[in-house]
C-alpha cells in the first residue's frame, strides 16, 4: 500500500564522506581552547572569558602546562585546583593522574585529555575518571615533599540520617494500601528520610544517554 | 690514560678499588672515572644504520602523516658520529615530540643523546634541549643527570651546572645520594662566586636549595634549607607569593621567611649535632635588615604618592600585604633565635662550600657503588627491550611482505 521508498545510494555515500571529513578535520583541543591573553577571547569561538576569571587566567596555569614539564606527563602526581583550596580549605581535594592523551599539534604540548582518580573533600573514589575542567587556569601541582601533609585529613563523622513521619493524608493512604496488600497494621510506621537518595543524578542520565546512543548508533 | 687502563684491568664494578683510584684522579671532577666511563655503554650491540637513509625515511613517514616508531629515533640518536649530526638529531627529536608517539620516547634514547652530546663536545646543545624539555621531551633519569652535572663541574661552568640542577629540581628527582651531593656542590660553588642574581634566578636557586636540602638530614641540608627559604622569602616580599610558586614544585601557603625562622628554631631546640652554616644565618640577617629599611623608606616617602598609586596597590593580594606587615615580627624573632643558636653553639663558622666538600669526601665514593649496579641492571633491561622492539619490527615487516605477496598472487590469479 505504501509507495516503496527509493534507496538513494549517492546521498548515503555523500553522508558517509561528510561524516569522515568532519572526523578528520575536527578541531583539536589546542585550537578549541587556545586563548588570546591580551583580549581574553578564545579565537575558535570568539567568546570572551568572564571578567571574574581574568585575574586567575593571568596568574595560574592550565593542567597541561604543568603536565608538559613533568616526566611521563606527570602520571602519578597529585594536582589540586585553586578554587577547591578557597572553597573548602580544611578538606583536601585532589586528582591523581593515571592516563594522559596529549594533543601533539599544540606547540608547547599544552592541551589534551587526562584521566585520574579523584579525592574530593577527603573521600577517594574507586575508579579513574576523565578529568573535567582541564583547560581551566586553576591548577596547582602538589610538591612531593608536601604530599603527605596535604593528604592528612580527619573526617568529621556525619550525623545519622533523621526520619520524619509522613503528612497525615499521605500516611493514611499508605496504611490503607498496606492493608489492601494484606501486610496488616503490625508493620512499622512509614517514615520519610531527611537526606535524599538521589536516583536521578547526572551519572544516571549520562549512562541512559550512552545506552540510547549505543542502540540507535551515531548520526551517519 | 693510565687511569683508563687501570679501569679495564679492574673490570666493571669493584667498590673497594674505586676508593684507591679516587686519589689518583684530579681533585676537580667529583665522580670517579668508573662512573663516567663509557665502556659499559659502548659494549651494547651496535645497530649500524646510515644516518641519511634514516633521515630520508623519517621525512617520508612524517609527510605521509604516519607515526614514527621510537626504535627509529633511538637508532638515529645511537648512530650520531659528528657534531653536525647532533644538530640534525635535535631537529628529529623535536619532530618526534610533536608526533602522536611522543609518550614512547625511550629512556635509553635520552641517555644516549646526552652521552653523544658530551662525546662530541655539544654540552651547550644538551643544556639547550634540557632547558626546553617541553619541546624536546628530554626527561633524563638520575644517572644521566649525574653525568651531565659532573661534566659541567669538570669544566668549572657552575652556572651551567646550576641550570641542570634547576631541571633536576623541577622534576623533583633528588632521590639518589649522588645527585644530592653533586647538586649541593654545584649550588654552593656557584653561590661562592657571589654572582648578581635576578629575581627568577633567586627563585630557582632558592627552590633548588630548599628541595635538595630537605632530602639531607645533616648540617649541610639544614643550612641549604635555610638559605633556600631566605631567597624565596626575598622573592615573595618583592613580587608576591604567586611569583614564587608558579611553575615550581613549591607550596603555595605564604610565609617563606616564617619557614626559615622555623628551621632555625628547630635546630636550636634539637639537642643533636646539627649546626647551621654561618653565612646562611648572615644572609638571612642582611636580608631582613634590607627589607625592613626598604619598607621604612617606602612608607615615609610613599604618603604623598598614595593617590596615583592606589589602583596599582589594590591589585596586591591581602596575603602579600599581611606578609609585609609581619616583617618587624620576623626581625625581632630572628634576633632572639640567632642569640639562642650562638649560645647553643649551633652555628658553624665554615661557609657552605666547606661543609659540602666535607660531605663529598665522606659520602660520594660509597654512594657511587649501588648507583653503578643499578645502572648495569638498567642497561641490561634497556637492551632486552630494544632487542624485543627490533624483533617485533622484523616480524611486522615479514607479515606485511607476506600479505603483499598474497594480494599480488590473488590479483594475478584473478586476471
Amino acid at each position: 500500500m505504501v509507495k516503496k521508498k527509493r534507496i538513494r545510494l549517492i546521498a548515503e555515500m555523500a553522508r558517509k564522506i561528510r561524516a569522515y571529513r568532519e572526523l578528520k578535520n575536527r578541531p583539536r583541543e589546542s585550537e578549541k581552547y587556545a586563548l588570546d591573553y591580551d583580549t581574553m577571547t578564545r579565537p575558535h569561538t570568539r567568546k570572551t572569558l568572564p571578567v571574574l576569571a581574568w585575574q586567575d587566567v593571568r596568574r595560574e596555569s592550565r593542567l597541561f602546562s604543568l603536565l608538559s614539564g613533568l616526566r611521563m606527563f606527570g602520571v602519578g602526581h597529585l594536582f589540586t585546583r585553586k578554587s577547591w583550596l578557597t572553597e573548602h580549605p580544611e578538606a583536601p581535594s585532589y586528582w591523581q593522574v593515571t592516563k594522559v592523551k596529549v594533543d601533539y599539534t599544540a606547540e608547547n604540548m599544552d592541551h589534551g585529555r587526562a584521566w585520574g582518580v579523584l579525592t574530593y573533600k577527603g573521600k577517594q573514589e574507586s575508579e579513574p575518571k576523565e578529568m573535567d575542567k582541564v583547560m581551566y587556569h586553576d591548577w596547582r601541582l602538589v610538591p612531593k615533599h608536601e604530599e603527605e601533609q596535604f593528604k592528612l585529613y580527619n573526617p568529621v563523622p556525619e550525623p545519622p540520617i533523621r526520619y520524619v513521619s509522613y503528612p497525615p493524608l499521605l500516611r493514611a493512604m499508605l496504611l490503607a494500601q498496606r492493608q489492601k496488600d494484606e501486610l496488616g497494621s503490625a508493620a512499622e510506621e512509614p517514615t520519610l528520610p531527611l537526606k535524599r537518595d538521589v536516583l536521578l543524578s547526572k551519572e544516571y542520565f549520562r549512562s541512559q544517554e550512552k545506552k540510547r546512543e549505543r542502540q540507535e548508533g551515531t548520526a551517519v | 690514560m693510565a687511569a683508563s687502563v687501570l679501569q679495564r684491568c679492574l673490570g666493571a664494578v669493584k667498590v673497594i678499588h674505586k676508593c684507591g683510584t679516587y686519589s689518583f684522579i684530579d681533585r676537580r671532577c667529583l665522580l670517579s672515572a668508573a662512573y663516567t666511563d663509557t665502556k659499559l655503554w659502548e659494549e651494547r650491540e651496535k645497530d649500524h644504520q646510515n644516518l641519511s637513509l634514516m633521515a630520508a625515511l623519517m621525512d617520508r613517514i612524517y609527510d605521509r602523516n604516519f607515526p614514527v616508531s621510537s626504535l627509529t629515533i633511538s637508532r638515529f640518536v645511537d648512530n650520531i658520529s659528528s657534531r653536525e649530526e647532533v644538530d640534525q638529531a635535535e631537529y628529529y627529536l623535536y619532530k618526534f615530540r610533536h608526533s602522536p608517539n611522543c609518550w614512547y620516547l625511550r629512556d635509553w634514547t635520552v641517555h644516549s643523546w646526552v652521552r653523544q652530546c658530551l662525546r662530541y663536545g655539544a654540552r651547550d646543545k644538551a643544556l639547550h634541549t634540557l632547558k626546553n624539555k617541553v619541546q624536546y621531551g628530554m626527561f633524563p633519569d638520575d644517572f644521566t643527570f649525574n653525568l651531565l652535572i659532573d661534566s659541567f663541574i669538570k669544566n668549572e661552568d657552575f652556572k651551567g651546572a646550576c641550570s641542570v640542577v634547576e631541571e633536576v629540581m623541577l622534576q623533583e628527582s633528588f632521590n639518589l645520594l649522588t645527585t644530592q651531593i653533586l647538586s649541593m656542590y654545584a649550588l654552593s660553588s656557584y653561590l661562592a662566586t657571589k654572582p648578581e642574581l635576578s629575581v627568577s634566578e633567586q627563585r630557582t636557586l632558592g627552590a633548588a636549595l630548599l628541595i635538595c636540602g630537605l632530602k639531607q638530614d645533616n648540617s649541610t641540608g639544614l643550612s641549604a634549607q635555610l638559605l633556600g627559604c631566605a631567597l624565596l622569602g626575598k622573592v615573595e616580599m618583592a613580587a608576591g607569593i604567586h611569583a614564587v610558586f608558579r611553575g615550581m614544585p613549591l607550596m603555595w601557603t605564604p610565609g617563606y621567611l616564617g619557614r626559615a625562622l622555623a628551621i632555625m628554631e628547630r635546630v636550636a631546640a634539637t639537642p643533636g649535632d646539627s649546626k647551621l652554616s654561618k653565612d646562611a644565618v648572615d644572609y638571612l640577617e642582611g636580608l631582613l635588615q634590607d627589607l625592613s629599611s626598604a619598607l621604612d623608606s617606602k612608607s615615609s616617602s610613599g604618603e604623598d604618592e598614595l593617590g596615583g598609586e592606589e589602583e596599582g596597590k589594590k591589585e596586591e593580594d591581602e596575603d602579600d600585604q599581611a606578609e609585609r606587615e609581619k616583617l618587624p615580627l620576623y626581625a625581632s624573632r630572628f634576633k632572639e633565635l640567632s642569640g639562642q643558636l650562638q649560645s647553643g653553639g649551633k652555628v658553624d663558622p665554615s661557609p657552605l662550600q666547606v661543609l659540602v666538600s666535607s660531605l663529598v669526601q665522606q659520602g660520594l665514593a660509597s654512594a657511587e657503588g649501588p648507583d653503578m649496579e643499578q645502572y648495569q641492571r638498567k642497561v641490561g633491561e634497556w637492551e632486552a627491550e630494544r632487542q624485543q622492539l627490533i624483533r617485533r619490527e622484523k616480524e611486522m615487516r615479514e607479515r606485511a611482505e607476506e600479505e603483499r605477496q598474497a594480494r599480488q598472487a590473488a590479483k594475478a590469479a584473478a586476471q
